[in-house]
């Protein structure tokens, strides 16, 4: 699985989240860019990927990641190991 | 020392700067040193007594977090229980300060106990102290925090523009400041830092404090069980959501042009949050770091582990749209309600604020109910958006200024008093005046409730004048933030990239228009600066 198959599934994962079918993610987008993207949803999003790829994130890294894309690093290296 | 006083302005901070300013140009350690000194003794300006409490506190902190500097990575189980440790520590300080006296109250009352209350004094500003110290910790055994000194954590705790009631910051966005600071003057910094200062001196003398003055009679006798109509309730609760609205955004510009003064930006911590279209939306806008902390240290590490317990137990964790009834109590509800429960005692011992704190809880659980089922009932979200929002708007102004009654009111039952006002369980009234001019048409307006007012009629077209100025300004006017935005006014604030007409009319530029335009806001502040009067946030 390489990243961008990642982040489509991210993507797929946003839109449930928020109900939102017309998002678009990509490795640069920033929580600020999404409507709707508050920290609430935030978590929510967090605990429906960590579910799907079977991971689990440290709580220092959940609050730090600056971007979509640190997240997707993170899913790769996570499941690399 | 308050913010809004003369022996502040004129006294204290042109000392301070001055001294920081001329130490900065020849050693900038001692300039810091300077600062922390300085912030010890506008802290102890009040009580020095309270100098002797938060010192030990910050050197016990101080210790704990060099424990957890040295375990974190060789020791993670030491430093876990020194982290609760730490955390227990502070929320006992807080606790015997701030809740001793409630708890008891409440015990003696409930059971018939007769614990004696004492008359504890509240450390100014303890409730903000206590979080950013828990955070301090939490950030140390995360690995978050590296390199610090006592010097550097006690100019962290201290920095007086924050010290008080906020807003609530991370050492992590602090420190690098601190280090880079030249510690001279410089004009660009001031410039920006008295325009933050006077305008929130302004919103808080000129707009807030009136306000005050013109409700507190209400809320005296919805205290007193007279029970108020309809025109008064929603004066005393429109009046008091402008209040603190302007109380509290004041308060803010206020921190923010001091940090500034220094070269210090502050994080925002107020943004508009009366122009919200939802619930979730106006707590990303009031109080930003108090959300901020509440929700990295308690409601996500909450919401993680209980959604691995039950994903550990294979029963259904949220899902988006396909979230079960049970999985959206145990995961969203519940942290959700219990975090604004925290949130609500968090600013005052009493059952007024937990009873507010709860109703926010329960607004934000609706919210994300109507956030998952709206897609089913209307896929198409930019339709949603674009014609639902002025409703979105409507709801949750009025479900904020409901709540606020209950920050206000003396006591619960005098807030109940006035919800049954406002929905009109009492009439309405208009000031006699109008009324005795109305012959055979106040006859009749009478036999459906509506009766001459109490409240003098002057009073309420005051008031009634005030809130409409007052809204004009909170919903209509580009904020401070947007104002100065070229300038970056608060830590990582940035210009729109489409500003609306407004705010360009408006911007903020270092030249003759906005230097006149700032004498007048600032010379009518310090006019009205006189009988003290305490900012709202400075209670909790």
């Amino acid at each position: 699985m390489n990243e961008q198959d990642i982040l489509t599934g991210l993507t797929q994962i946003l839109r449930d989240v928020l109900g939102d079918d017309t998002i678009e993610l990509t490795m640069d987008t920033l929580r600020a860019d999404v409507p709707d993207w508050d920290s609430f949803s935030y978590i929510n999003f967090i605990v429906a990927a960590e579910a799907e790829y079977g991971i689990k994130f440290r709580i220092a890294d959940v609050e730090s990641f600056e971007n979509v894309g640190a997240v997707v690093k993170a899913i790769g290296s996570a499941r690399a190991r | 020392m308050l913010f809004n006083s003369y022996s502040f302005i004129f006294g204290f901070l042109p000392a301070v700067l001055a001294g920081f300013y001329l130490l900065g140009a020849r050693n900038r350690e001692w300039a810091l040193l300077w600062l922390t000194a300085a912030s010890l003794v506008f802290y102890a300006w009040w009580r020095p007594v309270n100098v002797l409490l938060i010192a030990p506190s910050i050197l016990i902190n101080f210790a704990l977090s060099r424990v957890l500097e040295r375990t974190s990575e060789a020791r993670p189980r030491l430093a876990r229980i020194t982290l609760l440790g730490g955390i227990a520590f502070n929320l006992c300080f807080l606790g015997y300060f701030k809740y001793l006296n409630f708890f008891a109250g409440s015990l003696n009352d409930a059971f018939g106990t007769h614990f004696v209350l004492t008359q504890l004094i509240l450390p100014l500003g303890i409730s903000f102290i206590t979080f950013q110290k828990i955070a301090f910790l939490v950030d140390v055994q995360a690995g978050r925090v590296s390199r610090f000194s006592i010097r550097d954590y006690a100019l962290f705790v201290l920095f007086f523009p924050q010290l008080i009631a906020g807003p609530i910051v991370h050492y992590r966005e602090m420190m690098p400041q601190f280090r880079a600071l030249s510690c001279r003057y410089d004009p660009d910094n001031v410039a920006v830092g008295v325009t933050l200062f006077f305008f929130g001196l302004a919103k808080k003398l000129l707009l807030a404090d009136p306000m005050s003055r013109l409700i507190a009679p209400l809320y005296g006798q919805a205290a007193a069980g007279v029970p108020q109509s309809m025109t008064e309730a929603w004066i005393a609760a429109l009046g008091f959501t402008l209040q603190i609205y302007f109380d509290f955004s004041g308060y803010t510009d206020m921190a923010l042009g001091l940090a500034r003064f220094f070269g210090i930006k502050l994080p925002p911590n107020f943004n508009s949050p009366l122009k919200a279209g939802s619930i979730i939306d106006f707590w990303l806008r009031w109080h930003i770091t108090l959300t901020r902390f509440l929700t990295a240290y308690l409601y996500n590490p909450m919401t993680l582990a209980l959604t691995r317990r039950r994903m550990a137990r294979g029963k259904a964790v949220y899902g988006g749209r396909n979230t079960t009834i049970p999985a959206f109590f145990s995961l969203l509800a519940m942290p959700t309600i219990l975090t604004m429960f925290v949130s609500g005692i968090w600013h005052g011992a009493g059952y007024t604020y937990i009873l507010w704190g709860v109703l926010h809880g329960l607004l934000l659980c609706v919210n994300h109910a109507w956030r998952l089922v709206r897609p089913r009932i209307w896929p198409n979200a930019a339709v949603y958006n674009r014609r639902m929002a002025p409703v979105g708007f409507v709801l949750t102004f009025v479900s904020v200024v409901f709540g606020m009654v209950l920050f206000r009111a003396p006591t619960a039952s005098s807030a109940v008093m006035l919800w049954k006002g406002m929905t009109g369980a009492y009439g309405a009234s208009l000031p006699q005046a109008v009324f005795s001019r109305l012959g055979a048409a106040g006859e009749w307006l009478n036999t459906i409730g509506v009766h001459p007012a109490w409240t003098s009629g002057s009073v309420l077209l005051e008031a009634t004048v005030r809130i409409g100025v007052l809204l004009a300004i909170a919903l209509a006017m580009p904020n401070t933030l947007e104002i100065l935005a070229p300038y970056e006014p608060a830590l990582g604030v940035k210009p729109a990239k489409v500003r609306p007409l407004a705010v360009r009319a408006l911007a903020w530029t270092p030249g003759r228009t906005w230097a006149i335009g700032l004498a007048g806001i600032a010379l009518a502040g310090i006019l009205s600066l006189g009988e003290l009067s305490e900012f709202l946030y400075w209670q909790f």
